[in-house]
């Protein structure tokens, strides 16, 4: 072995050394935002960039991949190189609303590894101030009647199912066929449809209904969380006997393709506790009416795993299953 | 509070440098932004919106209205020069604006351009502040049967930019709502036409089938006929548009403000079937119908007043009802949230400040686009002198960047190239775009307030005729269709010397 191959060896020894050695990150992290710029994945993907990027310490690079309800940047994220450089926005209707109700979605959970989740909405119903529903009970009791009529922002979307599951909590038979479903196309579009007159009953984040309700122009009468949500004069579904509701939740969380090694993972738990423990973050969050609970990744993963479950069951139960 | 206490409360609130130095940076960013084709209003208001997070609420929300105003103008600018429109809502603006380019008079169509988006911009503005109120409870009563019957009407437009021969424009429309049944399916959630690629489920991306259609071909017609150019004077020239010609455009360019106003005001439409509706109105009733398509100030003003109508007046459903009426403007509510702001009636009362201020500031944006606006004509003009050989490649790296950047995703490159080759077979085929666009707008909206109010209804299609409003639009269009038969029976009699010079 000459001198000038021995030189060589170490160097490349060297060299793998430092490569192996090299931390994660040594590059800007690529973020998708799977929804359009000005939503509520966005704006909460953005108000939380701030801090992440304080604490991964490297750039991080946010980009909309728009289209079908989250499924076309979900699948960018999916198909890309699980090495932590690629990570996603995930959301509840993309990752346990639309995978529990369409079964021609080209990703399931199995695709994804969550390696947190930050951001709990509580769920509100609501109605129309002029509507002379006044109660959940009057709510059924026109359902069961057949002339119960509900928007969304969309079919296989958060309010969609979320509907559907607090009537048939209440007990109402075929709770997916009895009560009309009008679809809109978004959300702001299913709030308008309930001013209008439109639809009678929407059930979606309380973020998105707040203004709303605080003008006077919408009646809430019921949230899903244990506690009663602040602006909102409405009791939670416990308070109505229906703790089960309190599954119906709207969260954002952060994921990578499926093979993200562990590492990666424990990093993104570390730079979470950091960027959650910002006041300002925080407080931006709780004024928009979210609840910051930072989810370590196991417990994420069990988080949307449950959720998704129930979900699951619901729509196989009421056969709300979209085969097509 | 009094009226006069309101404007003080507003003036204290946007009487300080940095509020007016955001609109100005705001307005300057949006033309720059609208000129890039590709980029789009949309997009630029997107990516102002993280910069307005630190700001106060009044100077960030200002800065984003500043983007939205100066972008739907400054999409004009390209829309006239290089035939791709800016951002969507200037795609009626290529119909006349372009071929005043050709002829050399791209200056005129310009300052026509900024003049009318000015005018309507103060129409727009004044009617938010007098008529909010009213407006707002107007565009209350639209559900899914009265917007089903103001697209049926709005589809009469395709006869308005058919061009010579309504059976081509028919043709194009065909082939425009078809495409645009692509996607998932409103109510049941299905796929449709999407073969099983996740790319096609969201339907396929409007700015890319905008950007193929129209700037694609001109591109491919270089590649096919190098040469076509040469001798053709395309100078700018020293042309600017006269107070006369103004004059003359004024009552078109009142109209599609009002059209604007009116079309802005009710949820969910936007900026474009406005622009066309206004364009189409223009063309119905002006003295020059024959020369509209070929070159006619006149359309540039009507349809630039029917877009820049819209900006304004959008801001009605989002302040008076808190509800956003386009995409760019539920990035503007996203705004007021993140501020603490919940638009709606109660803004009226607890920020009325805020309100005022916001009024002062519309009204100085319009000052602000004015001699914005002018910088930049004077700016881009020149784009019209590159010859052809150099602007032609620049302008398909400045296509598939846009196109790219819209969505992150090199599908949708891939669909402004297919849709650049049908756009260049409809070119070659004497086929127009326009109603293929109109069509690839509309029908969505079309179809799915259809089966809303079916839903509705349980079915029963008398819903479609509830109401006043309802029977308003059946009538006009009845009005349309046979103004429309009535005009090509009579172009028949005439002889086939009439309407016999297909014109691509």
């Amino acid at each position: 072995m000459t001198f000038k191959t021995l030189g060589a060896i170490c160097a490349l020894s060297l060299g793998l050394a430092g490569a192996a050695m090299a931390e994660y990150p040594e590059r800007p992290i690529n973020m998708v935002i799977p929804y359009g710029a000005g939503g509520a994945t966005d704006i909460s993907a953005r108000t939380i960039a701030e801090p992440l990027g304080a604490a991964v310490g490297k750039p991080l690079v946010m980009a909309n991949v728009t289209g079908a309800g989250g499924a076309t940047g979900s699948v960018a994220v999916q198909n890309a190189n699980a090495d932590g450089y690629t990570m996603l926005f995930a959301r509840v209707g993309s990752h346990s609303v639309n995978p529990a109700m369409k079964a021609t979605l080209p990703y399931t959970l199995e695709d994804f590894r969550f390696v947190t989740v930050y951001e709990i909405n509580p769920f509100a119903c609501v109605v129309s101030a002029n509507s002379d529903l006044a109660s959940m009970e009057d709510v059924l009791a026109r359902a069961q009647a057949g002339e119960l009529s509900f928007s969304s922002s969309g079919v296989g979307s958060g309010p969609h199912l979320a509907a559907a599951m607090v009537l048939d909590a209440f007990g109402l038979e075929d709770a997916a066929n009895a009560a009309t479903h009008i679809p809109q196309q978004g959300g702001g579009a299913a709030a308008t449809a309930v001013l209008n007159g439109t639809a009678d009953f929407l059930c979606t984040n309380s973020s998105a209904l707040a203004g709303f309700v605080a003008n006077g122009q919408m009646r809430a009468l019921m949230v899903t969380t244990a506690e009663p949500v602040a602006g909102f004069d409405a009791p939670t579904a416990a308070s109505l006997g229906h703790p089960e509701l309190e599954q119906m939740v709207g969260w954002t969380g952060i994921a990578g393709p499926a093979g993200l090694p562990d590492d990666v993972a424990a990093k993104w738990a570390e730079w979470m506790e950091a960027a959650a423990a910002d006041a300002d973050f925080v407080e931006k969050m709780e004024a928009r009416g979210s609840i910051i609970r930072v989810m370590a990744p196991e417990e994420a993963n069990d988080f949307i795993q449950t959720q998704y479950e129930t979900f699951r069951k619901l729509v196989d139960d009421l056969g709300m299953r979209i085969e097509g | 509070m009094s009226f006069v206490d309101s404007i003080a409360a507003g003036l204290s609130l946007v009487g300080n440098i940095e509020a007016f130095l955001a609109l100005f940076l705001g307005v300057a960013i949006g033309v720059i932004g609208g000129a890039i084709p590709g980029m789009s209003a949309t997009m630029a208001v997107a990516l102002t919106l993280p910069f307005t997070f630190a700001m106060q609420p009044i100077t960030g929300i200002l800065l984003l209205l500043g983007v939205y105003k100066g972008g739907i103008f400054g999409g004009a600018i390209p829309a006239i020069l290089i035939k791709t429109p800016g951002t969507p809502a200037s795609s009626a603006t290529i119909l006349d604006g372009y071929p005043m380019a050709e002829k050399g008079e791209a200056g005129r169509a310009l300052g026509m351009a900024l003049w009318a988006s000015c005018t309507a911009d103060v129409i727009s503005n004044l009617s938010l502040i007098l008529f909010a109120g009213w407006l707002a409870s107007f565009a209350l009563s639209f559900g899914p049967p009265e917007f089903f019957t103001l697209i049926l009407f709005s589809l009469t437009i395709i006869a308005g930019v058919s061009g010579e021969s309504l059976l081509r424009g028919a043709l194009s429309a065909l082939l425009g709502l078809l495409l645009a049944t692509i996607g998932l399916d409103l109510v049941y959630g299905t796929n449709r036409f999407t073969f099983g690629d996740p790319n096609m489920m969201g339907g396929l991306n409007f700015i890319a089938v905008l950007i193929g259609l129209f700037a694609i071909p001109e591109i491919l017609a270089m590649v096919w006929h190098p040469t076509a150019h040469v001798g053709k004077a395309r100078r700018l020239g020293k042309n600017w548009v006269s107070f006369a010609e103004y004059r003359r455009s004024f009552k078109s360019i009142v109209r599609g403000s009002f059209i604007g106003v009116f079309l802005g005001s009710i949820p969910g439409i936007g900026a474009a079937p406005s622009a066309f509706l206004s364009y189409s109105e223009a063309r119905r009733t002006s003295k020059n119908r024959e020369n509209f398509g070929k070159g006619e100030i006149e359309g540039v003003a009507a349809s630039e007043a029917g877009n820049n109508g819209v900006a304004g007046a959008t801001l009605i459903p989002l302040l008076a009802l808190g509800v956003p009426g386009d995409v760019i403007t539920a990035i503007i509510i996203g705004a007021f949230m993140i501020h603490g702001l919940q638009p709606g009636p109660m803004m009226f009362i607890l920020n009325v400040d805020i309100i005022y201020g916001l009024f002062i500031g519309l009204i100085v944006s319009s000052v602000f686009l004015f001699v914005i606006g002018s910088v930049a004509i004077r700016g881009f003009k020149y784009v019209a002198d590159v010859p052809k050989r150099i602007l032609i490649p620049a302008v398909l790296v400045l296509c598939i960047y846009g196109v790219f950047a819209v969505n992150n995703n090199i599908f949708d490159v891939g669909v402004m190239f297919v849709m650049g080759w049908v756009g260049f077979l409809m070119m070659r085929f004497h086929i127009p775009a326009a109603p293929f666009l109109i069509a690839f707008i509309l029908g969505p909206l079309l179809e799915d307030n259809f089966r809303q109010s079916m839903l509705m209804s349980g079915s029963d299609p008398s819903i479609l005729v509830r109401g006043p409003i309802t029977w308003f639009f059946w009538a006009m269009t009845f009005v349309t269709i046979i103004a429309i038969v009535r005009a090509g029976v009579r172009a028949v009699r005439t002889g086939p010397a009439f309407g016999q010079k297909p014109e691509g």
